[in-house]
């Protein structure tokens, strides 16, 4: 197998400015037989017109699974089926990108079929029945009674961004999705998908002037203006919030969090990165919060900590790209937990993030810590698409190489810097708490009178966790009564 | 659609078919093998098995250790899920290293690692740097040697597993797996999932001598195979596998997996569901158990995306045409004994639910008399072809595509053996293939709906 060479060689990341007449690109080329497309549109929910949310994905969704003018999606279909290839669609509030990887010796075939689907949309009636249906019941079943941690994470980020144009599910409501035509579609499709917004991505080995090609070919786009605006910082007041989110399930989902001004491209990311992965590493054994509620006590399968959007987490071990976001959310994520620790694992979870914001990292786990992140880089982009993915992100933060950007900047840190870090965006009292679970009334009564949530072990436990248990179960969960809300679990989303 | 039975702790998608990369290796013709990385087989005197596959992706090793224990190992009543126990008590130390000697280790290695369980195995699994190599190898060679947990930390992981257990149950699928394989099978040990029943997850913590037990049976050498994917070199892993696991000593246990007898009549099960959700039909027949020389499996791999792919005539009239189906798809995984060939459909209203299953059932039998296109078959062949070329693009893909099939044979060759038979199936094959498992003596069908009175 041949393919490109250095990890980190990634090729020119273009950060030219986006014109009305140029569509950008980043290209990769390389010599691996593997050809990857990430054609990019910087749009995405956060631009869905006001009671018609969920648009940008039906649109999305209109162009990879559904038929191009010229070929219904079946014969799409039949035709990528001996290629083993199809078009993926992804969108987040300012990103829409569209995937596909095809062997070289498909590649003729494969690319006139993506062009096709993404330059000249058929925009069929039983497409768009078909993939509207499939929005409405993915948050209808999918979301809402299938995954109660995806639940409360999604559920998570509507509170904290309500008001805001991130404010909704990326697939949209269930009102919403309901009055959507083709015809608005058609409208979104026409508006967004421009070449002020585009940005192809393309990767492996091949052919010369294929770049050109793929160029030349979706200028076909109108030139349109650039969808990418300013997003401020979400309205939240100060003070701390409980919604109970009830369904009839034999587990109790805990996610929280409250926003950052901190993206990927501010000074104080590489500092944050240190931080979160300390305490929360995704799906590792390795970090504070998983040692302490899990590894001591038991109490779950994992908790883990981010500092930017990471959607389907429980499904995958490394994020997807093509999320980036001017805003981001600071976020606590702790596995279901049987009912009767909900409370005392709610607490120790805000127990153990006071511990995070008081203390900070020592200067043992800042080294370890930095030296995780530096090699678990080359993990994050092991693969050509992620590579490309990264490239991708690193062109809208403008921050260059990915690996090269982290790499260099983690060199410079120290564990002050983090501990400053902390202090200066972990430190609000505005947390936004999600739970999902059948009875809300411990959680209520801990809040109103906080009752005591004292915990009993299969085994003995260290005098050190029998001493901080003590603690845990009767700390104050600071939120006012009249700040806990009960949603049933089909008003949310709807 | 997903292979619904594993353990998430890991997500290896299973494809019909290996390693098809379409490279030559140096001397070899083209489309003679399939998995054409050159690679190496070293067996040591105490019955354990190294392979080395070295690739042109720099840098990074993937370490695979495949241990043929799963929940089919699992004899005795009441102890379903151990596989999967042991898969978490492993990450609780080590004679020679205490877990957060283990993280702190992995940590400086950047390293990523993990470990997954199905119904025949459990593979654990780190990728990292090469410089890390050694290091990595000691450590791992440690805890499958000398692993070490005391009661109170064995009591503390069951109930990491039972969080696991409470995670997976929002998901309806997971009810509907465990009603289709306890009603399909009688006797032979694929009754139960990987998971477990929750009231044996909820007995594990007082089962800390059996769990004893369970380590000593499998976590021997000639249960176990070291797969080596990614920047290094025969010489340099042979080095370091006997270096650190020469000394492991082999066992002695070999389970009484109970044969599963000839089923006789057709059979049927049905999962009230507490909440809503989306009515599901599952149509499952036992199919032949993985095999490398006979025809049975290749031919029915083949016919399963011919006849519930998104390219079937099936799929084009429930999901797209008549959109009463919104997830259909086959699962006909590769097993040592005889497993299911299922067919899983989600339904987006309950009064077609019947209606869905017939034409499931009418799809099953219609291959039994018809031999499927020619060029359909060919295209077949070509998609499984290229779904794995796509697969191989970095060194731990390349290590999770074989891994299944180190634990089928403990060989890659068995890849390009049953990759020719692939080439020698036959319309009229798959027929006959079909005539043979798709009969009603054969078949268990499970249904799921929302409990009545839920929206």
């Amino acid at each position: 197998m041949s393919r490109r060479l250095a990890l980190v060689a990634v090729a020119a990341v273009l950060l030219q400015p986006l014109t009305f007449t140029q569509s950008a690109s980043v290209v990769q080329p390389g010599t691996s037989p593997l050809i990857v497309f990430r054609i990019l549109f910087t749009t995405g929910s956060a631009s869905d017109p006001a009671g018609k949310e969920g648009l940008a994905s039906l649109a999305a969704a209109m162009l990879a699974e559904g038929g191009s003018r010229s070929r219904t999606y079946q014969q799409i279909v039949e035709a990528m089926y001996p290629m083993a290839t199809s078009v993926n669609w992804q969108v987040d509030k300012e990103m829409t990108v569209f995937t596909g990887t095809s062997h070289v010796e498909n590649l003729d075939g494969f690319y006139a079929l993506m062009r096709d689907m993404l330059l000249d949309p058929g925009f069929r009636q039983d497409d768009f029945t078909r993939v509207r249906d499939d929005a409405v019941n993915f948050l209808k079943v999918s979301l809402r009674e299938s995954n109660d941690e995806e639940l409360g994470k999604e559920y998570l980020y509507d509170l904290i961004y309500a008001g805001h144009p991130y404010g909704h599910h990326n697939r949209g409501t269930i009102a919403s999705l309901q009055k959507l035509t083709i015809d608005d579609v058609r409208a979104f499709y026409r508006e967004h998908f421009t070449r002020a917004n585009l940005v192809v991505g393309l990767a492996g080995g091949y052919p010369k002037g294929l770049d050109a090609k793929v160029e030349s070919d979706f200028a076909a786009l109108p030139a349109g203006t650039a969808s990418k605006k300013t997003f401020d910082a979400p309205p939240m007041p100060a003070g701390s919030t409980i919604a109970i989110v009830t369904r009839d399930t034999r587990s109790t989902a805990i996610s929280m969090g409250f926003p950052i001004d901190v993206n990927r491209s501010s000074p104080d990311w590489p500092a944050l990165a240190v931080a979160t992965s300390y305490f929360g590493q995704h799906r590792s054994s390795n970090s504070y919060l998983y040692g302490r509620l899990r590894e001591a006590r038991g109490l779950n399968y994992g908790d883990y900590a981010y500092v930017e959007y990471f959607p389907r987490g429980m499904f995958q071990f490394t994020p997807d790209p093509n999320l980036a976001r001017q805003q981001q959310i600071f976020q606590i994520w702790i596995r279901p937990v049987e009912v009767n620790t909900g409370v005392f694992t709610l607490r120790a979870a805000l127990y153990e993030y006071g511990k995070l914001v008081r203390d900070g990292l020592s200067r043992e786990a800042f080294e370890a810590t930095r030296e995780f992140l530096t090699k678990y880089s080359n993990i994050l982009t092991q693969t050509q698409s992620a590579r490309l993915g990264y490239a991708l992100d690193s062109r809208y933060y403008r921050i260059g190489d990915y690996n090269t950007y982290l790499r260099d900047a983690l060199a410079k840190l120290s564990a002050d810097d983090v501990n400053r870090a902390i202090q200066r965006h972990l430190a609000p009292n505005r947390m936004r708490i999600v739970i999902v679970t059948k009875d809300p009334k411990p959680f209520q009564d801990a809040v109103a009178r906080n009752t005591p949530s004292p915990i009993t072990y299969n085994s003995p436990k260290p005098k050190d966790i029998m001493d901080e248990d003590a603690v845990i179960q009767a700390y104050r969960i600071d939120v006012k009564p009249a700040d806990v809300t009960v949603v049933p679990v089909d008003k949310v989303f709807q | 659609m997903k292979a619904r039975r594993w353990i998430v702790v890991t997500v290896f998608a299973l494809v019909g078919i290996g390693a098809w990369y379409l490279r030559p290796a140096t001397g070899e013709t083209a489309g003679a093998n399939l998995f054409t990385y050159p690679y190496s087989v070293d067996d040591l005197p105490n019955g354990l098995r190294l392979v080395t596959v070295p690739t042109d992706y720099p840098n990074m090793v993937a370490l695979y250790i495949v241990v043929r224990a799963g929940s089919r190992d699992e004899v005795e009543p009441g102890k379903s899920g151990y596989a999967h126990l042991f898969e978490h008590l492993m990450f609780r130390g080590s004679e020679n290293f205490t877990p957060r000697q283990r993280d702190d280790i992995m940590k400086r290695a950047g390293a990523d690692t993990n470990a997954s369980t199905n119904q025949d195995r459990t593979t654990y699994y780190v990728v990292f740097s090469k410089e890390d190599l050694d290091e990595v190898m000691k450590v791992e060679a440690d805890r499958f040697q000398r692993l070490k947990y005391a009661e109170p930390a064995f009591k503390t992981e069951s109930l990491a597993v039972l969080g696991e257990y409470n995670k997976n149950s929002a998901e309806p699928t997971q009810k509907l797996d465990e009603a289709l394989y306890e009603t399909a099978f009688t006797r032979h040990t694929y009754a139960h999932t990987t998971m477990g029943y929750l009231e044996d997850v909820q007995d594990m913590p007082n089962q800390y001598a059996y769990s004893l037990e369970f380590y000593k049976r499998f976590y021997t050498p000639e249960y176990a195979t070291v797969l080596l994917v990614g920047d290094v070199t025969r010489e340099r892993a042979l080095e370091l596998t006997k270096t650190y696991f020469g000394g492991w000593a082999r066992g002695s246990y070999a389970p009484n997996i109970p044969a599963e007898p000839r089923q006789t009549e057709p059979r049927t099960a049905h999962v009230d569901w507490p909440s809503p959700t989306l009515p599901w039909v599952a149509v499952a027949f036992k199919g032949p158990a993985y095999s490398d020389t006979a025809k049975d499996k290749p031919a029915l791999d083949l016919l399963s995306p011919m006849a519930f792919g998104p390219n079937s005539d099936l799929y084009k009239q429930l999901v797209l045409e008549e959109q009463k189906v919104d997830d259909l798809g086959a699962d006909f995984g590769n097993h040592p004994d005889p497993e299911l060939f299922t067919v899983y459909a989600r339904v987006k209203n309950v009064k077609d639910l019947d209606g869905v299953r017939d034409r499931i059932l009418a799809t099953f039998a219609r291959f039994t008399r018809e031999p499927v296109d020619q060029a359909k078959l060919d295209a077949t062949r070509s998609r499984m072809r290229y779904s794995f070329a796509l697969r191989m693009n970095s060194s731990p893909a390349i290590a999770a595509a074989l891994a299944p099939y180190i634990l089928l044979t403990r060989t890659p060759d068995t890849i390009n053996k049953v990759f020719a038979l692939y080439q020698q199936v036959t319309p009229d094959d798959m027929r006959t293939m079909a005539a043979k498992y798709f009969t009603d003596n054969n078949r268990t069908i499970v249904t799921l709906t929302p409990k009545a009175g839920t929206k």
